[in-house]
């Protein structure tokens, strides 16, 4: 199985001088073609600022991270815009859909930027059908139930056909079946070799995972397969 | 009190840069606001102030020379009489300083008594032979200070003693260059010519209300004097105002409409800022603030950055309007406000202050009586965005159209925007047409209704002869002299006349009644009408230079610019019968498509000299000059507010709409794409604020700016398509700097996007 994610020895720090903390201290993880891995810890362990970081919205103080044969440490802002358009896909705790666009539109979001792959619309279009959000594609995100916004968030991290999907918190904001849905959802990507990582506190979360490593103090500590 | 003073410095600290960029928009209307006080006040009051200190007479007497004591005895028994003086004003003196001559001075030989004039700088003049005392304007020109040396004519070099202001007249190079000596100090070197003649006599009432009574007496009692020309204090003003009436009108009514946009600026800015900070007054509510707290946390965090800001605005304003300013009234021969401008300042500071404070206040009053559970939800669009039609939609579905419906969003902000962009830009339009209008009235005799284009120095008798030159299509005497109302002396006018139909040669539109006909009618400008409230069918009663009186029907009138549309066209024949020395003439109309060389070089022929055919502002570039450098620098500051107001709206987009750019970032969105959304929100801005502004200059502005300038004539201040694409060009350049900065500062903002998605 290709490592899709490689992370070695990966620190971040926060605050100056005094007041400097480290919030990862050393993280190393690796993410295959296929599989589905569940990074849990509790709030504030440092899972979210891990997940910036695998995406490359952020850059860590040491360490190496890679993603698709691609390193992200050093890399210039335009290559890390240029992985994050074509190769990485996110989907937020709290969707994060933009309110003036339809949930078809948010879809078609990423597709529309500069460098976007061929056949964005037609891809789009596909994903709305599978995901079962078809019939509500043209309402706007507040006309939306909480799984409907996030079919929509994971289709937007799709559309461009990425490796890698980076999933934060993706069930926070869902009730259990809805969170249940979303889950089968994601467990579903790794089929088409994409590699996923989803940050959770929820234990039923990382439950759908391949794999789970646990979080705490900065560290991962801890690692289960399924 | 002390809790929200504590509240308000701490908010400071936290957000330096927002408090940065509401201070740049307070001080740039403090800016503005000063600018605008001190040219309007600067020029309004100049003459009023000037004439004060200088303690204008009521009446000024010129007349040929005669002895002092024939004079004293007649002046002495007006009426009502305060006291007067009297002096002697030789005119074309050689005069030369520090380099620069003029062969046509003025030389003002002062007998004992007022002076009519304020003393700027030294001293004035006293017995001592050898002194001369330098008005302003002049000084200014030729670097001459006080101690300086100025040569007058043949006589020994004198010394400046002192500086001064006049306004009985303009100043150099708007008339010609005036100096006063006093008699004691000049009757030896001029023995026998300044014994005890004199020319000018200035007259103090006791009551200005007397005034007619004694110009009445004065004409009776004149007889003997020849050449006698009274001019009264508000003749004095017209004279002013002849020389710069339209311009100073004009700047007058833009700096109250740089006022209102100072007002609108400031309002919209301090209510954006409130806006930002919903979510934070939610929590403040949510622990048990009450709305007084609230509001006075807003006040006094406003305070703090206003104060000072306003400060440097006001400041800059002063250094940026006062150069300029002064110049001008110096040209006017009026006195700048001096220290006295301070109040008025220290006002504009009390005002933007006060602006900003309450505008922060009240809206945070406001927002404070909202539910805190709404409040909490803060800036967030999500349950109030409108989706577009899906028309719209499919044309706003770029980055570019999605800047467009964020910003489109938050209508409230966007209107106040829109109302101080729409209202700059129609501003800033209108100074661009006022420019234009400026160049034409200084340059085109077409501003005037003059269809000649040049006009020859022969005597009438050749007006055949010259129209038989190739290249001329018509030719024509034409007489032009300076009349007096016989009813009230204080008028002067330009009285026109042509042998035959005069609008061959000048044909300035026709307001009311019909071109002349008869030998008895007149064609008046609406100027003139307004002043002595002439309609048609009413009595024009002209006194002539050669002192006959020449009474004329209104026939018509006109609307012109020709020195403040006080003017008349009158037949040839009336004027020469009452003023057979009328100076004359020719007007010539070229052929369409000759070239006036030939017409020049056949004139030459004939003996005569051609010049071109002046505009209405013709021989005035120094005020020009100094009025578009007042223009230019009203207009930076509007370009800095328009700048200003787009970086606020877009910034604000960006920061409350952070999520989203957030989103965008993580989805592979470089700079590029970040600019593009904001390029849709800046053209969504500026497109309507264009359009705005250009229908706010053709049908409001430019024509309301146009009658307060020149009611007695048509002033074309609408925009041109030239002026329009100027602004537009100017926009899109302000346009692609704001979206540059927010873009910049967008970007580094989004890429720690930890917390924000």
């Amino acid at each position: 199985m290709r490592d899709i994610l490689v992370a070695r020895g990966v620190v971040k720090q926060v605050g100056h001088r005094r007041a400097a903390r480290r919030v990862l201290d050393g993280v190393d993880l690796s993410v295959g073609e296929g599989e589905l891995v569940a990074v849990l810890g509790r709030s504030g362990s440092g899972k979210s600022t891990l997940l910036h970081l695998l995406g490359g919205l952020d850059r860590p103080d040491a360490g190496s991270i890679v993603v698709g044969g691609d390193e992200l440490v050093g890399a210039s802002d335009r290559a890390l815009t240029r992985l994050r358009l074509r190769r990485i896909g996110f989907v937020f705790q709290s969707f994060a859909l933009v309110e003036e666009l339809s949930g078809e539109e948010n879809v078609l979001l990423p597709t529309r930027l500069p460098g976007s792959p061929a056949g964005g619309a037609a891809r789009a279009a596909r994903l709305i059908e599978e995901l079962g959000v078809a019939g509500v594609a043209g309402r706007a995100p507040h006309e939306l139930s909480g799984g409907e916004q996030q079919r929509f968030a994971i289709a937007r991290a799709l559309v461009n056909d990425p490796v890698l999907v980076l999933a934060d918190e993706p069930t926070g904001n869902l009730d259990t079946d809805a969170a249940a849905d979303v889950l089968a959802l994601l467990g579903g990507l790794t089929g088409e070799g994409r590699a996923v990582v989803i940050v959770t506190h929820e234990r039923d979360a990382a439950a759908a995972a391949d794999r789970v490593v646990v979080m705490s103090d900065g560290r991962l500590v801890a690692a289960a397969h399924r | 009190m002390r809790a929200a003073w504590r509240e308000a410095r701490s908010t400071l600290r936290a957000r330096r840069r927002r408090a940065v960029l509401a201070a740049v928009g307070v001080g740039l209307a403090a800016m503005m606001l000063a600018t605008s006080v001190l040219v309007s006040d600067g020029l309004g009051g100049g003459f009023n102030r000037s004439a004060r200190a200088a303690q204008l007479p009521d009446v000024i007497a010129r007349f040929d020379d005669q002895p002092a004591s024939k004079v004293a005895a007649r002046v002495g028994a007006l009426p009502d009489l305060e006291t007067f003086t009297t002096r002697l004003e030789i005119t074309n003196i050689p005069l030369a300083a520090n380099g620069h001559f003029s062969g046509s001075g003025v030389l003002e030989v002062l007998d004992p008594g007022r002076r009519g004039y304020a003393i700027v700088a030294g001293r004035d003049l006293g017995s001592a032979p050898g002194e001369v005392v330098v008005e302003q304007a002049l000084a200014r020109a030729w670097r001459i200070r006080v101690g300086s040396t100025l040569r007058i004519g043949r006589l020994r070099t004198e010394r400046v003693v002192g500086l001064s202001e006049a306004p009985d007249n303009v100043g150099f190079p708007l008339a010609e260059p005036r100096v006063y000596v006093s008699r004691a100090g000049i009757t030896a070197s001029f023995p026998g010519r300044v014994d005890q003649d004199v020319n000018t006599v200035e007259v103090w009432l006791r009551s200005p209300a007397g005034l007619d009574a004694t110009l009445e007496q004065a004409r009776s009692e004149s007889y003997g004097l020849r050449g006698l020309r009274l001019t009264t204090r508000s003749g004095v003003r017209l004279v002013l105002d002849q020389a710069a009436g339209i311009v100073i009108a004009l700047l007058i009514a833009l700096s109250a409409i740089a006022l209102i946009t100072a007002g609108v600026m400031l309002a919209a800015s301090s209510r954006a800022e409130v806006d930002r900070r919903l979510r934070g007054i939610g929590v403040r509510r949510a622990l048990g603030a009450g709305r007084g707290w609230v509001a006075g946390a807003a006040a006094l965090e406003s305070f703090a950055i206003s104060a000072p800001a306003a400060g440097i605005g006001v400041l800059a304003g002063g250094l940026v309007a006062t150069p300029p300013s002064t110049r001008l009234l110096e040209l006017l021969n009026e006195l700048p406000p001096g220290g006295r401008i301070v109040v008025p300042l220290i006002g504009c500071w009390a005002l933007a202050v006060s602006v900003a404070v309450l505008t922060s206040a009240w809206p945070a009053w406001r927002a404070a009586g909202r539910s805190p559970s709404r409040l909490l939800r803060g800036a967030d669009l999500a349950v109030n965005a409108r989706r577009a039609r899906p028309a719209l939609r499919r044309l706003l579905s770029g980055l570019a159209g999605l800047g467009a419906r964020l910003v489109a969003a938050r209508r409230a902000r966007l209107a106040s925007t829109l109302v101080v962009l729409g209202v700059s830009a129609a501003f800033i339009l209108l100074m661009l047409a006022l420019a234009s209008e400026l160049v034409s009235l200084q340059s085109d005799p077409g501003t005037l209704g003059r269809r000649y284009a040049l006009s020859a120095s022969l005597p009438a008798t050749q007006g055949r002869s010259v129209a038989g030159l190739p290249g001329v299509a018509a030719a024509a005497p034409r007489y032009e002299v300076t009349a007096l109302d016989s009813f009230s002396l204080g008028e002067t006018i330009d009285v026109i006349a042509y042998p035959g139909d005069h609008t061959t040669f000048e044909a300035p539109p026709l307001v009311a009644g019909r071109r002349l006909r008869g030998a008895d009618e007149a064609e008046v400008g609406s100027g003139l009408a307004n002043v002595l409230g002439l309609d048609i069918g009413s009595t024009l009663a002209l006194e002539l230079p050669g002192g006959s009186e020449r009474r004329l029907r209104v026939a018509g009138i006109v609307s012109s610019l020709d020195h403040d549309g006080r003017i008349a066209y009158i037949p040839a024949a009336a004027l020469l019968a009452a003023d057979p020395g009328a100076p004359e003439q020719i007007a010539i109309v070229l052929a369409p498509g000759a070239s006036s060389g030939p017409v020049i070089a056949g004139v030459d022929a004939l003996g005569g000299h051609v010049d071109d055919t002046p505009g209405a502002l013709d021989g005035e570039r120094a005020l020009i000059s100094a009025l578009t450098a007042i223009l230019r620098a009203i207009a930076v500051v509007d370009g800095l507010v328009c700048l200003y107001a787009l970086v606020q709206a877009l910034a604000l987009t960006a920061q409350e709409r952070r999520t989203t750019l957030g989103v965008l970032r993580a989805c592979g969105a470089g700079t590029g794409s970040v600019a593009r959304l904001l390029a849709g929100a800046a053209v969504c801005v500026l497109t309507p604020a264009a359009i705005v502004g250009v229908i706010l200059e053709r049908t409001i502005l430019g024509p309301v700016m146009s009658r307060i300038a020149a009611d007695y004539a048509v002033l074309p201040l609408a925009a041109g398509p030239g002026e329009i694409a100027l602004l537009v060009g100017g926009l899109a350049l302000i346009g692609a700097v704001a979206v540059a900065v927010v873009a910049r500062q967008a970007v580094a903002g989004a890429r720690v996007v930890s917390g924000t998605i």
